[in-house]
């Protein structure tokens, strides 16, 4: 019993850590939380719902996560150009990105609600078989999907950032944005290139999101407050900080629910954060970033 | 004035003494909250469940609802203060959501999600509110001009250099949370007495969060500025109903719209429809001094 809750709970911290990854990139370059991150999610879930279901016979999987991750790539251009490009270009400080940022979060959901309503739509099933079993252990299709494509995109991301040439740029602008200026480096491209591998992210967590869950608009809400508290936990602007403590709060989550119900959660989940914040204030990661509020 | 008008004036209230609440905790100390909702729920809770199964007169719960969201605030901040400023942000949005599932794990007597509503009617609410509202907003101006409120401002500019005044950041840091927090939860009990219902998604972060822009949009170290934006942005949705534009109701979109005018602020105007600057009488005092002057130099020609 026991190791099939590390795997839902590895499945479920697989997601959270795309959220996270998404949140950690925008947070690495332009030093602020960015909110908006969660009502992409949601859009781009109800993208993929419809897309899917759009066509008499669904098109294969792959394809739809594709199609959402161009929209959740569009949607972030949009977001920042009516959200943050004027306070780039006046240097505000970055509480202003932050509100930003949640009131375009709320400005998404609430559009959302106008137009879908508040209902849950299911989306249409892609497994002829819910579950598959390995051995004695009982695997969901649905959550092994999730778990398979997270871990790839994760891979991809990471040697994005490490390996390639526009990595290294945001690695640059994310130390210091002026001497990374003389280095040639244009910060505004990279700026957009932090928005696009975000707005993929979010597009590709959100129809994973929706598979596993259904669709709804404050579907993305939720999973910010989870991505939030993992980005932070696992070390400003860290990726790989960020993973690791995605995946821990799945684990957590999964062990918790199942042991005291989902009420726990919440309770417990502050206790640990204050005492793990209170030991080891730089985060898992352990780069010491600036402040983020 | 009709129950809709007067009921419209007491939500400008409620939302004015919220937005006080964080005035004093992010404009004078620069600490940044997304859990103040909490305490609106904490005490809204307790005053209300406590007269309500101990038979107890309301304005004696409403003290001790008042205390307890005091000493919460002060056990919570004990820990949470010590850390640095981001981490706190994250922690109140932690707190806000363990209250609410401490709310609804304790269905059995809060009526968990659907929501308390044996609330008491009070008589003459309206008044009650308005000099609840007034005493709070004095009280905050002159937390803002005291010595208290200028050492929160040191402390809000640079910690390090407060601290080499000889600032005890941290025990003041503590006190102004706590203040904030208790002010938070002056406006919970009000919510609970206007709206007669209180359930645990009207406190959730989107609300803590609300406050915080509504401060912003008033102005980032103006009490009269958020005050304004406070009252106009809560009241302007109620404004819009019965308007229909392209065969839409405009109801519907009372949130977009808000939300629109927030990112046109912040765009355009960023440090607030006010700025730093405060309302205040002062220059049609200084008119009328100049006024006075060139009448007496006509009179003595």
């Amino acid at each position: 019993m026991s190791i099939q809750l590390l795997i839902s709970g590895i499945s479920l911290g697989a997601v959270y850590a795309l959220v996270a990854v998404g949140f950690a990139v925008v947070f690495s370059v332009l030093k602020f939380s960015n909110f908006a991150h969660g009502g992409m999610i949601s859009a781009c879930a109800y993208a993929g719902f419809y897309f899917q279901r759009s066509f008499s016979n669904p098109p294969p999987i792959y394809l739809t996560i594709i199609f959402t991750a161009g929209v959740g790539i569009t949607l972030s251009f949009v977001i920042d150009t009516i959200a943050y490009r004027r306070l780039r270009k006046k240097q505000s400080p970055n509480i202003y990105y932050f509100l930003a940022s949640i009131t375009m979060s709320i400005l998404i959901v609430n559009l959302l609600t106008i137009f879908f309503g508040k209902n849950l739509y299911a989306f249409p099933p892609i497994f002829e078989n819910t579950t598959f079993m390995i051995g004695k252990i009982r695997f969901s299709s649905i959550d092994s999907l999730i778990l398979i494509v997270s871990l790839a995109i994760l891979t991809i991301l990471i040697f994005l950032i490490d390996r390639t040439r526009i990595g290294l740029a945001i690695r640059s602008v994310a130390i210091n944005p002026a001497t990374s200026q003389l280095m040639g480096i244009n910060p505004d491209v990279t700026i957009m290139a932090v928005f696009a591998i975000a707005g993929a992210l979010a597009g590709i967590s959100g129809v994973l999101l929706a598979m596993k869950l259904s669709v709804y608009p404050t579907l993305g809400s939720q999973m910010m407050l989870k991505g939030f508290i993992a980005s932070v936990v696992g070390g400003l602007g860290s990726l790989g900080g960020a993973i690791a403590a995605a995946i821990l709060l799945g684990i957590i989550e999964i062990f918790l629910t199942y042991y005291f119900g989902s009420l726990s959660m919440p309770i417990i989940l502050f206790v640990l954060m204050l005492i793990f914040l209170a030991i080891r204030p730089a985060g898992i990661a352990g780069r010491f970033a600036q402040e983020k509020v | 004035m009709s129950a809709y008008q007067l009921s419209i004036v007491m939500l400008a209230c409620i939302s004015i003494i919220s937005v006080c609440g964080v005035f004093a905790m992010t404009s004078l100390a620069g600490m940044f909250s997304l859990g103040q909702a909490a305490y609106m729920s904490i005490s809204a809770y307790l005053t209300f469940c406590l007269a309500r199964y101990l038979g107890w007169p309301i304005w004696f719960t409403a003290i001790i609802g008042l205390v307890a969201s005091g000493l919460v605030a002060f056990i919570i901040s004990l820990p949470a203060l010590k850390l640095r400023r981001d981490y706190f942000a994250l922690l109140s949005v932690g707190f806000g959501e363990m209250v609410l599932a401490i709310v609804i794990l304790l269905g059995k007597w809060t009526n968990a999600a659907v929501g308390f509503s044996k609330i008491p009617k009070v008589k003459n609410l309206i008044w009650i509110v308005l000099a609840i509202t007034a005493l709070v907003v004095f009280m905050v101006r002159n937390l803002k001009y005291s010595r208290f409120g200028r050492m929160c401002m040191a402390l809000k500019t640079d910690e390090i250099a407060a601290r080499s005044f000889g600032i005890d950041v941290y025990r003041l840091k503590v006190k102004i949370y706590v203040i904030a927090s208790v002010i938070a939860a002056v406006g919970g009990i009000c919510f609970g007495l206007r709206n007669r219902v209180i359930a645990p998604d009207s406190f959730d972060w989107s609300l803590s969060s609300e406050m915080q822009i509504l401060l912003f949009f008033g102005g980032t170290n103006s009490l009269t500025g958020s005050i304004i934006s406070a009252a106009s942005l809560k009241v302007l949705p109620e404004f819009l109903k019965g308007i229909t534009l392209f065969g839409m109701s405009l109801q519907d979109f009372k949130t977009a719209i808000y939300c629109i005018l927030i990112l046109l602020i912040l765009n355009f105007r960023t440090q607030g429809i006010m700025g730093e600057q405060e309302l205040s009488l002062e220059p049609i005092r200084k008119l009328a001094r100049k006024l006075n002057k060139a009448k007496k130099k006509e009179a003595v020609k």
